[in-house]
């Protein structure tokens, strides 16, 4: 048969032609939440991820391929810290993109500090977790500190100042929401001038919140302030204005999801939130991605945005500061990548211009956006 | 404000008594705890969704899909679940333990199927809002509650005054007796799995039109508060299961309301240790047995 063998010799050609370069390729590990029950902000970064990844294909980065090694933290601080660990001392990556969560970086970034070993999360929101963790821990996403203020700014100016006393919703069970809700609005709120009559609490999975809204209206404030994920968060919404409470009302970080739009349904209409990606962008470099997005059959936000955009500072970092990528070389290319991540500055990405600044966070331009009409609308 | 967070409980309440009379329905008649209930519950929100979203009909066609869909399902989970267990004359805990596989396995399927997150009605099926004086409810709780205490006198008059009623409560006395009194006493069984399992998928679309909160994992909560709830009524009391859920629906929103969320659950479940403390038949149940007293 000497077809078959014909075949054979081919494959093993093939596998060897594949075989050589794959020793020069480029390994980036990626932790990702993509199942349990926080999957589906992992599926959504994750498209951007592999969005990157085909661009990466063609592009390649100094002619070598490159090769993400991706694993499942199903959302577990133990797995995040068993696989951190995994990619730094025998998958030997470049770098670490992820974790997604506040509470699994808390604990995966320490483990990369160690092992002298960038990791960059392109999600967590929680302020301070990349500064105690200098140098080599980086955070890709805007803190609420920074995006509560002009929000509360935005709020103020669309109700004339008339809003002197308001109440926070806060869902207490979530890493973020909690410290955004307890400790970033009310410090916010305070230095705006606006009193805080109470702070509520609700727990992510919650499904009834009419002793919670009922309380609120007893309380009638001038406001209300919504410090929950998408799914309560639109659930709350939802309650305060079926009990009759149509006071202005803003949502934290969480709630500035089309998801939100989805749940709160007509509710939802004229809330006020941040983030700083803007779906709807009209700018065209955003809204070409945004298309290319969409053919997944779903909607980005700024996860997804921001894991597309260190995915390529990363590559540029490579390209520009000096990275060999032999084996020999691995902890001098790790630290040559810190080095450069250190030092982004007017990087042009889809979120916008990105730096890094002191304490490891990226410096990103906050939108801040209405609800009108089932989307969100930019608030000038 | 007391007057609107009373309504908000006893809402509550009447949303997790629907889920309770089905468990202590399967309970009076087999004493089996049906755990995978919460599962059936959740996979009649889904049917209910999906003949909304295919057909674009409107809440009635929901129900009652979700009422045939959840009553095949039940059967087929006594059919395939817990008969054969029973044939071979497994030890008792067995059939429960397997309910438990049941649940895990509806629950991993319609996580595949439809994805983790959770999705709500259309918004064309809002529910009306009534608004008297300080206080609100909406059109789905007054319809869940009214469906929950029509059941409970139904179900009431269905096994104290119908033939079937009769055979059912003969098999809950004794199978073996039952069984030589020339009843059919495994079709009672697959008829009481129906039964309680398509009031779980009405009570299903119910709450998801209520809390617009459908996911795979909906059943979980659910499931335990009902189990909770068929302990404080008295076990296999319907009449109990809807006192129960009122009465845990209250403490929950007060506990909300007064103290703060966190304490919710752990209040409610602290107040049903209390009360089986005093009463270990729980409110309703006779001191002699936990016979069906349905």
């Amino acid at each position: 048969m000497p077809q078959r063998s014909l075949c054979l010799v081919l494959t093993l050609a093939c596998a060897l032609a594949l075989a050589a370069p794959a020793a020069a390729e480029i390994k980036i590990g990626v932790l990702l939440p993509i199942s349990g029950k926080a999957s589906q902000y992992g599926i959504t970064q994750e498209v951007g991820l592999r969005m990157a990844e085909a661009e990466l294909e063609k592009l390649k980065i100094k002619g070598e391929a490159v090769k993400l090694i991706v694993y499942d933290t199903r959302g577990d601080n133990a797995e995040a810290i068993n696989l951190t660990r995994k990619l730094i001392h025998s998958d030997k990556v470049l770098l670490v993109l992820g974790p997604f969560f506040s509470a699994e970086c808390e604990v995966a970034f320490p483990i990369a500090n160690q092992g002298k070993t960038p990791i960059v999360t392109a999600a967590a929101a929680k302020p301070g977790i990349a500064a105690k963790n200098r140098p080599y821990a980086f955070r890709m996403a805007l803190t609420s500190d920074k995006m509560n203020g002009p929000l509360v700014d935005k709020w103020q100016a669309a109700n004339k100042g008339q809003i002197k006393k308001v109440v926070i919703l806060t869902d207490n069970k979530d890493a973020f929401t909690k410290a955004d809700g307890t400790q970033v609005f009310p410090a916010v709120l305070k230095a705006k001038g606006i009193e805080v009559l109470d702070n509520i609490s609700f727990q992510t999975g919650d499904i009834d919140f009419s002793a919670q809204v009922t309380k609120v209206k007893g309380l009638n404030p001038d406001g209300v302030v919504v410090v929950g994920l998408y799914n309560e968060g639109g659930n709350v919404v939802r309650e305060l204005r079926k009990q009759g409470l149509q006071q202005p009302t803003i949502g934290a970080l969480g709630m500035s999801e089309a998801k939100f739009i989805e749940i709160a349904g007509p509710a939802g209409e004229g809330v006020m939130v941040v983030n700083p990606f803007w779906a709807d962008n009209p700018d065209p470099k955003v809204a070409a991605w945004v298309a290319e997005y969409k053919k997944s059959g779903k909607t980005p936000n700024n996860a997804a945005s921001l894991i597309y955009d260190s995915l390529f500072i990363t590559k540029q970092c490579i390209e520009k500061g000096g990275v060999t990528n032999q084996p020999d070389d691995l902890a001098k290319d790790r630290d040559k990548l810190k080095d450069c991540w250190t030092a982004v500055k007017g990087y042009p990405g889809i979120t916008g211009n990105i730096a890094i600044n002191a304490d490891g966070d990226a410096v990103l331009e906050p939108f801040v956006l209405v609800v009108k009409n089932g989307r969100f609308e930019l608030v000038r | 404000m007391l007057l609107q967070q009373l309504v908000n409980g006893v809402m509550l309440g009447s949303t997790y008594a629907l889920i309770a009379i089905g468990y202590t329905l399967v309970f009076g008649v087999l004493h089996l705890v049906h755990l995978a209930h919460g599962e059936v519950f959740m996979i009649g929100a889904f049917i209910g969704l999906y003949v909304v979203l295919w057909t674009g009909a409107g809440v009635i066609p929901a129900l009652i899909g979700a009422l045939l869909g959840t009553a095949l399902l039940g059967m087929l989970i006594e059919l395939v679940a817990f008969r054969p267990i029973r044939a071979r004359g497994g030890h008792f805990l067995a059939p429960m333990i397997s309910t438990i596989g049941v649940g895990i396995v509806l629950q991993e399927v319609t996580t595949r199927l439809f994805g983790g997150e959770l999705v709500g009605f259309p918004h064309r099926l809002e529910p009306v809002t009534f608004r008297l004086g300080p206080v609100a409810v909406t059109s789905v709780q007054l319809l869940i509650l009214g469906v929950a205490l029509v059941l409970m006198v139904t179900l009431h008059l269905f096994v104290a005054r119908t033939r079937l009623g009769m055979a059912m409560r003969a098999t809950a006395e004794s199978l073996l007796t039952a069984r030589l009194l020339g009843i059919n006493t495994s079709r009672i069984i697959l008829l009481t799995f129906a039964i309680a399992s398509g009031l779980g998928g009405v009570a299903g679309v119910l709450v998801g039109l209520s809390f617009n909160a459908i996911s795979p994992f909906m059943g979980v909560d659910m499931g335990v508060k009902g189990l909770a709830i068929m302990l404080i009524g008295g076990l296999g009391n319907i009449h109990g299961a809807m006192v129960g859920g009122m009465i845990l629906g209250v403490i929950e929103v007060l506990s909300v309301a007064y103290l703060a969320s966190s304490y919710r659950d752990a209040f409610a479940f602290a107040m049903m240790i209390a009360i089986l403390l005093f009463r270990p038949q729980g409110l309703f149940g006779s001191a002699q047995s936990v016979e069906a007293r349905v």
